[in-house]
């Protein structure tokens, strides 16, 4: 068995207390608890402060473009779907520049994680308003509070048609690394936002904040997260916050129907020209 | 479409064309695409040209289809046939009828349609759609009762527009639509025949057609894709690019190739490189805004150094402009747009063949150098039909550059996927690969691929993704010369306008003026030393190209120093050039 360890590499410099640290370690278990190896394991990241998390994670990393984590790691994963493919990305990068990827792969189903390291707060700018802040948050670019209403990735989820949908949080890192644990192993695509202070830029939502707010799904009596109907009513309590595996089904991945009957991935495709077959192809054309 | 030049009128027998004229939604691309096939199986090569709107149904659409005993065809200035699907189409469209044409019209107006004096062409009543409701219960039936007359027309052996027919339908919808298309056929022919007489019509006659195919750009850019061993293909749908992209949605799953739709051509790209990244041949197409949308991930190619390819079928723009005709104005948005400096290959191809061996070379360039490759392309070559001789099936190679294998891996002291080399180019391992774990980083970083910010690193890694580009020249497509190397008059082209403007240089040399054409096959990395060299060769150099402000006249101008002036002609019709347009800017040219 492999242990969390044997994913760490180098030493993060994210600043002290960040909820980040529990999001990497979270990782590390959970990669460890299902014995994978670091060379089949693909974590791509976006821009903000959890970009850094790939170059702290042992593991082939991809440290693309702002808001494009999910259209990058679609990709790895149709290409070699034996891979298991995570993307993390913030509040800014999945649900305001990477909105429209967002739905469209949760839509898809496409066996990938994706973990929302969600801050409420652009932090690696120095501290903007997110999709995420709530109305009246004051900050840089909102010093009179915020006009705008927050959005709920988890709601949006469900309603594209979400497959695994789930919120951690970062001050509580065994269940965060056990809902991972579940995530990576989810055959379609799944979704594991986390609670996650920005101890330096969010004097707002801090750990004390979130925890006296949380709401655990598993201690909830009679709740069943294969019941859609008391996901959407649980989403909709505006007083806490759910965490937990707040929704699962079985339905089939995108992977496992546009690749049917594929022996090999596309990246292990033979691609010696294969002129016989080449010749009848263009005979099509006289 | 002045025609006041005096561009010499084409022996009926060496070369003719027929424009047909209808609404969007007549079947007026089905109809050219079958006349082509046809004309080429008679030995002849063929060229067809629409000029279609961009919905679906009820605006003006047109196409023009040429047969000549010349390849590389030009749009013709003027027409010796016209089929009109009404008076109101015919009466627009006249004025490109030859002197001496035939023009069939379907319409009830009394009158020949426009102005013209009877003399100047002969005129029928040729009743296509009521004959196909009459005879055979629905209009659909005019045009194969149109093929039939232009068969006529042109003197075409009816058993092989029979056969091409015949070959389109019977697997896919059975004999007894072939039989009822096939006398639809029959009838189109007799009732042609009882309207025009036997001296009117021309008879092209039949040669041996050996070793040629009729298809469109797009269509050779994909096969040319599959032939390369292309396996990922990621793209939102745009006019005129999606032709490539149907095209490999029903040939891929035999080669066990994806094809996938994105939710734009932001996520197009990236998931091109993603599986570009994780070792898939990966490709994507687009035109006009969505290659705006890509150029964000192309720098991010560039920076992460992902082998990638991208076919943007140039549209008339900007903006949403005219989406399905013809410009080549997006040609300093692959060559200088995107943020920040890194290496690309950008190429243009002008033939067929070109568009077929390019695409092949662009996945091998895009593995061997890493950087991003774009196909650049234009409506004209996209989607028109042409004849061309056989792809070489026999020189498609699969270069997959430096790619590390496990046990390559397993020899090195430490496996660097940045590592600094002499050329540029940094050998290459996958995801999954033992021994071959690293970071891809689009922030600037070190050889082992983290981030590093300080300025001798920058300077470093910057100076090695940049010598890519002159490691890499050596197998580019160099530019192509056409024509007397002596001659004073010199054409700077790309793309389709080829065959233009190489008809134009026949014609101005029937005129006593020779010239020579220089063909710019890559844009980037610029060939300014064979441009240089061509132009010390010229006493006059026209760049001729598809756009308002000259944007090849801007790039030349930017990477070569002529002493002559260059000057520029210009079409931003949203058609393509007809040779006459260039015969007339160097006639009218006073210098």
């Amino acid at each position: 068995m492999r242990k969390k360890e044997d994913f760490q590499f180098d030493k993060p410099t994210w600043c002290r207390g960040c909820g980040l640290y529990g999001v990497l370690e979270a990782l590390k278990r959970a990669a460890a608890a299902l014995d994978l190896e670091p060379e089949n394991m693909v974590i791509v990241t976006g821009i903000g402060c959890h970009g850094r998390l790939n170059s702290h994670f042992r593991a082939f990393g991809f440290h693309g473009l702002h808001g494009r984590v999910l259209p990058l790691a679609s990709g790895v994963k149709l290409a070699n779907s034996r891979l298991t493919v995570a993307g993390v990305s913030g509040d800014g990068d999945a649900y305001s520049i990477g909105m429209g990827h967002f739905i469209h792969a949760v839509r898809k189903n496409i066996g990938l994680t994706l973990v929302v390291v969600d801050n409420r707060i652009y932090g690696l700018t120095q501290g903007q308003t997110s999709p995420t802040s709530s109305l009246g948050f004051r900050s840089i670019s909102t010093p009179f509070g915020s006009k705008e209403y927050p959005l709920d990735g988890l709601k949006l989820a469900l309603a594209a048609g979400g497959s695994f949908i789930s919120r951690g949080f970062s001050g509580e890192v065994g269940p965060l690394a056990g809902l991972m644990e579940q995530a990576l192993s989810h055959k379609g695509f799944s979704l594991v936002e986390v609670l996650s202070p920005c101890v330096t830029h969010n004097s707002v939502n801090t750990y004390g904040w979130f925890r006296s707010r949380l709401l655990k799904v598993e201690q909830e009596p009679g709740y069943d997260p294969a019941d859609i109907r008391k996901a959407w009513a649980l989403l909709d309590r505006e007083d806490r916050l759910p965490v937990g595996l707040v929704f699962r089904r079985e339905k089939a991945a995108f992977q496992e129907m546009v690749l049917e009957g594929r022996d090999l991935a596309l990246a292990a495709a033979d691609l010696r020209p294969d002129r016989a077959r080449l010749e009848k192809i263009m005979e099509k054309f006289r | 479409m002045d025609n006041s030049s005096g561009v010499a009128g084409r022996e009926p027998q060496g070369d003719i064309s027929v424009l047909i004229a209808g609404e969007a939604g007549d079947g007026i691309l089905f109809t050219s695409n079958v006349l082509a096939k046809v004309l080429k199986r008679h030995g002849w090569e063929a060229l067809t040209c629409r000029d279609f709107p961009s919905n679906i149904r009820g605006e003006p659409s047109s196409t023009i289809i040429r047969a000549s005993r010349r390849p590389l065809l030009g749009r013709p200035d003027k027409v010796d046939i016209i089929l009109a699907f009404d008076c109101q189409r015919c009466r627009q469209l006249i004025r490109f009828i030859r002197p001496g044409g035939i023009v069939l019209c379907e319409g009830e107006e009394e009158a020949p349609c426009g102005q013209h004096p009877p003399a100047a062409f002969s005129f029928y009543r040729f009743h296509m759609r009521k004959e196909a409701r009459e005879k055979f219960g629905s209009e659909l039936f005019k045009n194969m009762i149109v093929l039939g007359g232009l068969g006529y027309l042109f003197g075409l052996d009816q058993t092989v527009l029979d056969s091409v027919i015949t070959e389109m339908f019977l697997k896919k919808k059975g004999r007894a639509v072939v039989d009822i298309n096939l006398r639809a056929v029959a009838l189109g022919y007799q009732k042609a025949r009882e309207l025009v007489p036997e001296e009117k019509r021309t008879s092209l006659g039949r040669k041996l057609d050996a070793g040629r195919l009729v298809l469109s750009g797009d269509e050779a850019i994909a096969f040319g894709a599959l032939a390369a061993g292309c396996r990922f293909f990621a793209a939102y749908p745009i006019c005129p690019a999606s032709e490539i992209w149907q095209w490999l949605a029903l040939n891929f799953p035999e080669f066990q190739g994806l094809v996938v739709q994105t939710e734009d051509e932001l996520a197009a790209l990236n998931m091109a490189l993603g599986a570009a990244y994780a070792g898939a041949r990966a490709m994507t197409s687009t035109s006009g805004p969505g290659g705006s949308l890509m150029m964000e991930a192309f720098s991010l190619a560039g920076m992460a150094e992902i082998p990638v390819v991208i076919a943007h079928v140039q549209r008339v723009g900007p903006s949403t402009g005219i989406p399905t005709k013809t410009e080549q104005s997006d040609l300093t948005q692959w060559v200088f747009g995107a943020h920040g400096d890194f290496p690309r290959i950008i190429l243009a191809p002008g033939t067929l063949e070109e568009c077929f061996d390019f695409t092949v070379a662009a996945f091998n360039l895009a593995e061997m150098y890493q950087c991003p490759v774009v196909l650049l392309t234009e409506e004209d070559m996209g989607q028109n039909s042409r004849t061309t001789p056989d792809f070489d099936l026999g020189r498609v190679t699969v270069d997959r550059g430096r790619l590390l294998t496990e046990r390559d891996l397993a020899g090195l002291a430490e496996f660097k996927r940045y590592a600094i080399t002499p050329d540029g180019i940094s050998p290459r391992s996958l995801p999954s690969q033992r021994g071959g774990l690293h970071m891809v980083e689009g922030n600037e970083h070190n050889e082992k691929g983290f981030r590093q910010e300080d300025a001798a690193n920058r300077v470093r890694m910057t100076e090695k993704r940049m010598r890519k580009l002159e490691t890499c020249r050596k197998d580019l497509p160099p530019p192509r010369r056409w024509g007397e190397g002596g001659a004073a008059i010199g054409f700077l082209t790309i793309g389709s306008v080829l065959g233009a403007v190489l008809e134009a240089g026949e014609e101005l040399r029937r005129r006593g003026h020779e010239t020579k054409t220089l063909q710019i096959r890559t844009l980037w990395p610029f060939p300014g030393r064979e441009v240089s060299e061509f132009l010390s060769l010229c006493r006059r150099a026209f760049v001729v190209e598809n756009n308002f402000s000259g944007q090849l006249h801007t790039l030349i101008r930017s990477q070569v120093c002529p002493e002559l002036e260059l000057k520029k002609v210009l079409n931003y019709s949203a058609q393509p050039f007809a040779p006459a347009d260039i015969i007339r800017a160097v006639l009218g040219d006073r210098t």
